[in-house]
């Protein structure tokens, strides 16, 4: 595991076989060397603000895109999103919303917390693993965030 | 309170008796003998009601009545109409005119003030009574009075005082006192008339009355207490007897004046008299005025039913024997209406006839008098059935006012009731919409994920390990691939037909040409290599839910792609045709078909009528389409013929101007 200081991308995932594909996507295309997965909102939060475990952490050394499901255990993707988004530290980081539902409800939800981009993980895995190449390239690549 | 009474009659006498009457009675008066001096009169003032004489020398009273009532400025003034004819089609003619009373000359005065009270009071309701209202003492020796009033004032009472019978049954209309002390022994009508006639006014009709009597004999307490009277006092007893009963009778009275007085219980009672003799009738019209009752005579039983209908009456006497229908036939028709059942029937006989009495009572009658008798004997027997009358009119009065606030109270705790339900089956309504919303939710995102895992790894085996797979094993890979696809497809159909029933629609116009133009090039654009010719004509436009309205195109010209790709060259058609009251649009290709005796199973849900071999699909498309054309208040309906293609039509209401509106 590469430094935590160092994390490019954290996947808040808690399904299993979602978080193999998305590895296995990124990792195709190169994007999974400095990626971080918690299994759950109150891990995601200790991460993000460096406490409990990670209380080693800075910080300021945000990870480049968070990758954030909605539907977690403990505390869910909108509440991750909306403590991030009150942060002034972690205001900037930015989010891409996961998750299998497609109802307007979650989109609204989200868009308005202030999500920076919004996925329905879709059923068909090429188009899938063709989001995640995207957005990958995108937010590690080609997105320079204001640092 | 002064108002302006205007009395019309040519009689001078009249004019002048009828003005002292009113003069004493309180009222101002404007006296005029003439027609044409009345209209003056009343061109020029206002006045609170009009006494008209029916005869007139320049003109009939009752034209003129029709002209008052013509005339904006006095078409509500009450009119009182006087006449010297007791003819029966005159008071007809006058009340239908629109008199609000028609008295009889020779008239009581007493009875034309206090009834003109009454017609002021109904048209000028806010005015109320001189308060604090007193004891009215009537007496005609001035040194009792005196006595009893410096007594009843030492006490805190207000007094008024009347030195005659006529003197106070006027004040007491005006002044309705609190009550009435009167002697039994007056120069005029004396103290049980005076008693009796206040019984006969609703609105005094509660009024307590001590009866005050010289006698020592027990008559002049039957006497008092006969007339109606609420205790009596012997002159001679101590001024403190006196004063007891007054607040005894006030403690009493004040505890049951629950009941308000009716307007439609106000007034001296009419009696009807029906008997061919004129004479008898004259006679008998005179003997019942004198007992402050207004007489209404009719000649025959025919006019005494028209005039009923113009003008109820409180109590009818009925000669039996009369030319035309005879009285025990009038009396079975009263009996048999219900509007004039409820009034008292006394049957008039020329002598005591034992048969003819019984025929009489089965005919209805209330009682059976013999004509022979005494007027007294007659007057007695009407006063019963006129105190039976009022009893049971008060009685019915109350029954219907309790029956009437049952009733409301009935209504409101219906609607309390359905309220009730209604907020109910709304809260159901709306716990059975979030179910199914969270149900949409879970399933969208529960279903979805290890669909997704399928898929996702029959693929990463696919592509990492297929070189452990031999080609049967792709194959049945594959399979799974291709179901996982189609499972994915029915749970979104599924969804979106679902949440159809529970998303509010947005309705707009909607240019149905445009959206059938765009929905077929992203079609054209799916399916390339294939020869399709698009014919789509100038479609009227739709007022509805737009991305609704695309969803209907979507699928049936969907349909007509897939259905039609088996032919060399698919050839699709969307049309439409305006009708009264709303516009059919018709889907058609050159496809498969299919047979019309299936043509019923082609909107159900799940329905297929080809396998998923032969043509892909859930069997959402066309139930989709039914409930969005159905919340749009619009049909469906299919035709075909296997091989030779199919055409859906649908219709929105509304014609399709140019805004698209209904």
């Amino acid at each position: 595991m590469a430094d935590l200081n160092e994390i490019e991308v954290l996947l808040v995932e808690d399904n299993p076989n979602d978080t193999e594909m998305t590895l296995s996507a990124l990792k195709k295309h190169n994007l999974a060397n400095r990626l971080h997965h918690v299994k759950d909102g109150a891990e995601a939060l200790a991460f993000i603000f460096a406490t409990g475990a990670y209380s080693t952490r800075k910080v300021e050394c945000s990870p480049k895109v968070v990758l954030l499901d909605l539907k977690l255990p403990k505390v869910d993707g909108l509440e991750v999103l909306r403590k991030m988004k009150a942060d002034e530290r972690t205001r900037l980081t930015p989010v891409v919303v996961l998750t299998s539902s497609n109802e307007d409800r979650d989109v609204l939800d989200s868009y308005r917390l202030g999500v920076n981009s919004y996925i329905v993980k879709p059923v068909d895995f090429a188009k899938f693993a063709e989001s995640m190449r995207q957005l990958g390239l995108y937010w590690l690549l080609g997105n320079r965030s204001p640092r | 309170m002064k108002s302006g009474i205007l009395i019309v009659d040519d009689s001078l006498a009249v004019r002048m008796d009828l003005d002292e009457a009113f003069r004493n009675g309180g009222f101002a008066t404007t006296l005029c003998g003439t027609a044409a001096a009345a209209r003056d009169a009343l061109s020029r003032s206002a006045f609170a009601l009009v006494v008209l004489d029916v005869l007139l020398p320049d003109a009939d009273g009752v034209e003129f009545l029709k002209e008052v009532r013509a005339t904006p400025g006095t078409s509500k003034i009450p009119v009182m109409l006087l006449s010297t004819e007791a003819e029966v089609r005159d008071r007809i003619r006058g009340l239908k005119t629109g008199a609000d009373e028609y008295i009889g000359k020779p008239y009581d005065p007493t009875y034309i003030v206090s009834r003109a009270q009454e017609l002021v009071r109904k048209t000028q309701p806010t005015q109320t009574a001189p308060s604090p209202p007193g004891i009215l003492i009537i007496d005609d020796s001035a040194t009792f009075r005196e006595g009893l009033k410096a007594a009843l004032e030492g006490k805190g009472y207000g007094v008024t005082l009347a030195e005659s019978g006529e003197e106070g049954l006027r004040v007491a209309v005006g002044l309705r006192p609190r009550a009435v002390i009167v002697d039994g022994v007056l120069p005029g009508i004396d103290g049980a008339t005076v008693i009796r006639r206040l019984r006969q006014d609703a609105s005094l009709r509660r009024t307590p009355c001590i009866l005050l009597t010289a006698s020592e004999d027990s008559g002049g307490e039957l006497q008092a207490l006969d007339s109606g009277a609420d205790a009596f006092v012997r002159k001679e007893e101590d001024i403190d007897v006196t004063l007891a009963r007054l607040a005894a009778v006030l403690r009493s009275s004040d505890a049951s004046q629950s009941v308000e007085a009716e307007s439609s219980l106000l007034g001296p009672k009419k009696i009807l008299a029906v008997d061919d003799s004129v004479t008898y009738l004259q006679e008998l019209g005179a003997q019942l005025r004198q007992e402050g009752y207004e007489a209404i005579l009719a000649p025959s039983g025919e006019e005494a039913l028209e005039l009923l209908a113009v003008q109820p009456v409180d109590c009818i006497l009925l000669d039996v024997l009369m030319p035309g229908i005879s009285g025990h036939e009038t009396c079975r028709r009263l009996k048999s209406s219900p509007g004039w059942r409820d009034i008292p029937v006394l049957m008039l006989t020329a002598r005591e006839n034992r048969e003819a009495m019984i025929e009489g009572i089965n005919a209805g009658a209330d009682d059976y008098i013999s004509k022979s008798s005494e007027f007294d004997v007659l007057k007695a027997r009407l006063r019963a059935q006129l105190r039976r009358k009022q009893f049971e009119d008060e009685n019915r009065h109350i029954r219907e006012q309790l029956l009437q606030k049952e009733l409301e109270a009935a209504q409101s705790r219906a609607a309390g009731e359905l309220a009730e339900t209604r907020a109910r089956l709304l809260m159901d309504l709306e716990a059975k919409n979030q179910e199914l919303e969270s149900f949409s939710y879970s399933v969208s995102h529960d279903l979805r994920a290890p669909l997704r895992a399928i898929d996702g790894f029959s693929r990463m085996l696919l592509e990492g390990h297929a070189q452990n797979l031999d080609g049967e094993g792709k194959r049945l890979l594959g399979v799974v691939v291709d179901n996982t696809r189609r499972m994915g497809q029915l749970i979104d159909d599924l969804l979106r037909f679902s949440r159809l029933g529970s998303t509010a629609m947005q309705k707009a116009s909607v240019d149905m040409s445009a959206l059938a133009k765009s929905v077929a090039l992203e079609l054209v654009e799916s399916c390339p290599g294939r020869r399709i010719e698009c014919s789509m004509g100038a479609l009227s436009p739709a007022y509805g839910d737009p991305s609704l309205l695309r969803q209907v195109l979507q699928n049936l010209v969907g349909n007509a792609f897939k259905y039609s790709r088996t032919r060399e060259v698919s050839r699709i058609e969307v049309s439409s045709r305006s009708e009264e009251e709303e516009t059919v649009y018709t889907v058609r290709d050159n496809g498969v078909g299919f047979e019309m005796e299936y043509a019923h199973k082609l909107f159900g849900v799940f329905q297929r009528l080809h396998s998923s071999e032969e043509f892909e699909g859930t069997g959402v498309g066309l139930a989709l389409v039914k409930r969005i054309v159905e919340r749009h208040g619009g049909r469906v309906w299919a035709e075909g013929k296997v091989n030779e293609g199919a055409s859906i039509h649908f219709t929105l209401p509304g014609q399709g101007d140019a805004n698209g509106r209904p």
